[in-house]
This record gives C-alpha cells, structure tokens and sequence, in this order.
C-alpha cells in the first residue's frame, strides 16, 4: 500500500514539514487546487486549506473507499480495516 | 466526494523533492489518498 498525503502548500512548505518529521510518504503539492478541486477537497480555487478527507484507491485505479472525516489517530486501523 | 467504484482522476503534482508523482504511477497498489490542511500542524 502506497500513502500520498496532499495538500495545497507550495513544494518548500512540504519539504521543511518533511524534514521535521521524516515522513516515509511523499507529501504532494496542489497549490492550484485542481486535484483538491476533482477530488472534494475544496469547495473553489481560492480554498484557503484543503479538507481532511481521504480515499482509498484500488489497484484497477478506482475509489474502493472514501473517508470524509479523517481522525489522523483512528485512521491507520480505519484504512487497514478495509484492506 | 468521489464514490466508490468510480475511476480516480489521474493528477500530475511534485512531491517534497521536486519529483513529478502521478496517481497513475501507482497503478496496481491500493493507494491511500489522504488530504490534509496545511503542512506542520497534527493529522
């Protein structure tokens, strides 16, 4: 299983959040909000933070399950739960 | 939201490096997607 974190700060940002806490995922960056924007992330372009959602996605590419209230905590299990 | 059983839009972003990620490239994984609002602050 493969996690993308993604959010709409710039690639610097994410890079000193990633240094801060060694990540062993990529951190994405969507400053133009198009995938926040496809995936429900964000109401408009001019969203200020992305929403705390999260998908799980297949390996034929397709939504197998979305999450639309993350709690960063209970969130491994809930994922792994589906797995 | 998207539901279940629909095709993920493929995107085209840049990581924390600079590297170029598509959801496609993970094409035969289970991927998990995960949003969040603002780099440095918890979940």
């Amino acid at each position: 299983m493969q996690i993308l974190g993604i959010s709409f700060d710039t690639v610097p940002d994410n890079a000193a959040f990633a240094q801060k806490f060694a990540f062993n995922f990529p951190l994405l960056s969507d400053t133009t909000r198009t995938v926040g924007l496809q995936y429900g992330a964000a109401d408009d372009v001019k969203a200020q933070y992305a929403k705390r959602i999260s998908y799980l996605i297949g390996p034929d590419g397709r939504v197998r399950k979305a999450f639309p209230k993350v709690n960063a905590a209970a969130h491994p299990e809930e994922i792994l739960a589906e797995l | 939201m998207l539901e279940p059983g629909v095709e993920a839009p493929d995107f085209e972003v840049r990581d924390q490096t600079g590297r170029v990620v598509h959801l496609s490239d993970y094409r035969g994984r289970n991927v998990v997607l995960w949003f969040y609002p603002k780099a440095d602050t918890p979940g």
